[in-house]
């Protein structure tokens, strides 16, 4: 029996936010895939685009990057400068030719256990149909 | 047209005056007849200032260089360096002095327009020629270069062997200097991001085929990484072993540091260290060709770092390069950039 | 027995070399660069100089030596990994890379010898091409005790004759390699011998460029390690490595652990090119560099090629292909420095 292929997402959560929002979502026991890595951050501006080369250099099929909601940061500006910092990754990443789906940004708040899982699933969908990413993958020696 | 004769006697002046303590500029290389770097440190050596079509280098990579120099000395000349500058070096300057790398009194920036033609492309240049050597390239009237060959001497339209990006130059002018030569032509460039366009009308599997094989020819030999003023970090992401080491580091931090990716030449570590640099590049790359001039394998890397300038531009509203005072590209924001693609 | 090939028969003797892994020049993009020839029919040795010489097929840009993985045990369990594969063919190779290949021989030979590098050496065979004109407008092997039809490090030596190859099979590879494609050959004649050798003659007189007098440089420059005379040369300098990635002669390389998973822990061994341009090449653990600045790196260079390695092997470490010349960014020309450190007056 073959099985079904499974999309490695890496995702970076901003603490106050969306990692809470994660944990919300955790705690309320509501379903969602379980393909994510998730990685806590102190703030989305914290996000450093080697983060997310090097993940899709060790193979990563997805990458997420969510933070606070514009005005809600915790740090007052981090996530307007990751919008306009991710975005130019984004277009970078394009640019090469990597599927447009593979790296994707949100806002969840620390209240939105429901989003998170919302967002994970429709990444999941999303990713699936695409296949392993092999394009910025290093080499696998087995 | 710029002449030699003033561009001498600017020099000369500042020598003789010690108001520069030495001036980067370009002289003729008597052997090819293109020009190379010099560093003029004495008004009787004014005489080797040429300035003509073969003029390509970004000579601001130097003037880094000397803020390097004056690291490593105990007492250093805090005179300012002299510098000859064409439009899209003197926008590096800009950058240079927007990251506060240098003090706006550190140089003292002699512009040079180029009024309506470029610089030339070396490979474009031995193309037209065909195999015969070139001794000789001057400005011409009428937009052509005048090119001396063994076989005498003819007139090139200028666009037939200008560099690339001059045919998408937007800053002809210097944009900052201390003394400027030669006309404040307009130029009118119809295609400024026409190099990035080209990939942007090819699908993505299409642009993964192009960037795949390009990229895979890289031998890392980091010449445009060494050439880009804009690249002055000391230590190197792409390079681990320069990251500050001193006699207390203990054996577990050295063994444990940060490899952000191999040095060997596969394809996926060579589209992560050109990835890193067109990011690192963002907002700050204005175009000076010196990347894709430098790569010994011709990677056609105009193409991968403009494409961010372009971004800024049409994204942002953010003009690289012309306003010293300006804060960088990602240091900034406004409430109105495009957020649509945030789930 | 010297041979004859017709160019047109050329493809015929790739496609008998179906046991190697044949590489020829090819132009990709505008450059020219070694390649594994997929079309024995595109072949075509009419070509100048390869951007990456010859070198990066006996001893290429990476290699493996081993690779390592935590055992269920304790302990680790090793695995060597010695080149294997097809012998490589390569063709059209100038008489500088032929020579700098025995130069790199002396590296890697001598009390150690380096397995790798001689696995491949041993199985490589190195069709020469000579030189009829300068490949480069920078060539300058005469002064360098090379020549353009130098049979040094070459296996085979073929000269162009117009319409077909003079070839000189020199060592038992190079006579199996041309005996393996049996017929495709014909006999040579008196009068295609004195052809090739009248080339050879005439090419000695047609060299770009020219380094004179050059017997004294390294003593000279035994006595110019402090001098001022570096800072001056090295001002230009980008510190790339352009120059010695690119040169025949250049072998310094370094030794990585590439790690592929943590645990269990495993990875590979790996050697990749390296260049003392750059500058960390000289980095100590301690953080100290002796070698800080540009100055002390081309300082080294020029060092390297014209004193150390004529003390120690007695030959000159640059073989006069004018690569460095023609492809570092901002003109830096090792001509023009040996002969201001011939001239140097201090």
């Amino acid at each position: 029996m073959t099985e079904e292929f499974e999309p490695k997402i890496v995702a970076f959560l901003c603490k106050w936010c969306s990692s809470a929002g994660s944990d919300l979502a955790g705690v309320s026991r509501m379903e969602y895939p379980a393909n994510v890595i998730p990685i806590q951050v102190m703030c989305s501006g914290s996000v450093s685009p080697l983060y997310i080369f090097e993940a899709f250099n060790r193979g990563a099929d997805g990458v997420l990057v969510s933070g606070c909601h514009p005005g809600d940061c915790h740090y007052i500006k981090g996530n307007m400068y990751a919008r306009r910092k991710l975005l130019l990754v984004k277009k970078l990443l394009e640019h090469l030719g990597l599927e447009p789906q593979r790296f994707q940004m949100s806002w969840v708040s620390a209240a939105e256990g429901q989003k998170y899982t919302q967002v994970i699933k429709e990444l999941v969908k999303e990713l699936k149909p695409l296949g392993p990413q092999t394009k910025l993958r290093r080499e696998h020696h087995g | 047209m710029v002449k030699h004769e003033d561009l001498k006697a600017e020099a000369k002046k500042l020598l003789e005056s010690g108001t520069i303590k030495y001036l980067i500029a370009y002289e003729r290389n008597a052997r090819d007849g293109k020009a190379i770097p010099v560093f003029i440190k004495k008004p009787e050596e004014v005489d080797k200032i040429t300035w003509d079509p073969t003029c390509f280098h970004n000579l601001v990579r130097f003037v880094v260089d000397e803020k390097r120099r004056k690291a490593r000395q105990k007492n250093p000349d805090t005179r300012p360096v002299g510098v000859v500058v064409k439009g899209c070096d003197s926008r590096a300057l800009v950058i240079l002095l927007q990251e506060k790398f240098i003090d706006r009194k550190d140089v003292r920036i002699i512009g040079v327009s180029c009024e309506t033609t470029g610089v030339i492309d070396e490979r474009k240049l031995a193309k037209k020629l065909k195999g015969q050597k070139a001794k000789n390239i001057e400005f011409g009237p009428d937009e052509n270069f005048v090119v001396t060959t063994e076989e005498g001497t003819v007139n090139l339209p200028a666009s037939e062997i200008m560099a690339d990006r001059c045919l998408e130059c937007i800053a002809p002018i210097p944009v900052i200097s201390d003394v400027l030569f030669g006309e404040k032509t307009k130029r009118s460039t119809p295609h400024p991001f026409g190099s990035v366009d080209k990939i942007e009308t090819l699908s993505f599997e299409d642009r993964w085929k192009f960037w795949s094989e390009q990229l895979e020819k890289c031998v890392r030999c980091y010449g445009c990484r060494s050439v880009c003023p804009m690249c002055y970090c000391d230590e190197c992401v792409a390079d681990t072993i320069t990251f500050a080491v001193t006699p207390d580091t203990t054996a577990d931090e050295k063994a444990l540091k940060i490899k952000w990716l191999d040095k060997s030449p596969v394809i996926s570590e060579n589209i992560f260290y050109h990835m890193v640099r067109a990011i690192h590049l963002a907002g700050r790359c204005i175009d000076c060709g010196e990347c894709e001039r430098a790569c010994p394998v011709n990677i056609p890397l105009r193409m991968l770092n403009k494409k961010l300038e372009k971004e800024a531009k049409l994204l942002f509203g953010y003009d690289v390069g012309f306003d010293p005072d300006k804060p960088a590209l990602i240091s900034c924001f406004r409430d109105e950039d495009p957020g649509d693609f945030i789930r | 027995m010297d041979k004859i090939l017709a160019k047109k028969d050329f493809s015929r003797w790739l496609e008998a070399l179906g046991a190697y892994d044949v590489y020829a020049p090819r132009l990709i993009d505008d450059v020219w660069n070694y390649e594994l020839a997929a079309d024995p029919k595109a072949i075509s040795l009419d070509y100048p100089q390869t951007a990456i010489p010859a070198k990066k097929i006996v001893f290429p840009q990476r290699e493996f030596f081993f690779e390592f993985h935590e055992a269920d045990t304790d302990g680790y369990e090793l695995k060597e990994l010695l080149p294997g594969g097809k012998p490589a063919v390569i063709f059209g190779v100038r008489p500088c890379e032929g020579k700098a290949v025995t130069l790199t021989d002396l590296v890697f030979g001598g009390e150690i010898k380096d397995d790798y590098y001689w696995k491949r050496r041993n199985s490589a065979v190195l069709v020469g091409l000579a030189c009829a004109s300068p490949p480069s407008a920078n060539c300058f092997c005469l002064s360098v005790n090379g020549s353009p039809h130098s049979k040094e490090g070459l296996d085979v030596l073929l000269t162009d004759l117009g319409d077909h190859y003079y070839v000189e099979a020199l060592t038992d590879k190079g006579k199996k390699l041309v005996s393996e494609a049996g017929a495709v050959f014909h006999e040579a004649k008196p009068g295609d011998k004195k052809a090739a050798e009248k080339i050879h003659a005439d090419s000695e007189k047609k060299l770009s460029r020219e380094l004179k007098n050059i017997k004294d440089v390294p003593a000279k420059l035994k006595g110019m390690f402090a001098s001022p005379f570096w800072d001056d040369e090295s001002m230009s300098c980008i510190r790339c490595g352009i120059c010695t990635y690119l040169c025949p002669t250049c072998h310094c390389f370094d030794i990585n652990d590439e790690v592929e998973s943590q645990s269990p822990l495993a990875g590979r061994r790996v050697r990749t090119w390296d260049t003392c341009q750059f500058p960390d090449f000289t980095m100590h653990s301690s953080g100290h560099n002796p070698r800080p600045d540009k100055a002390a790196r081309l300082r080294q260079r020029i060092n390297h090629k014209f004193q150390y390695f004529v003390e120690a092997w007695q030959n000159y470490q640059c073989t006069g292909c004018g690569r460095c010349i023609t492809l570092c960014p901002v003109g830096i020309d090792i001509i023009k420095v040996v002969e201001k450190v011939r001239d140097h007056v201090s």
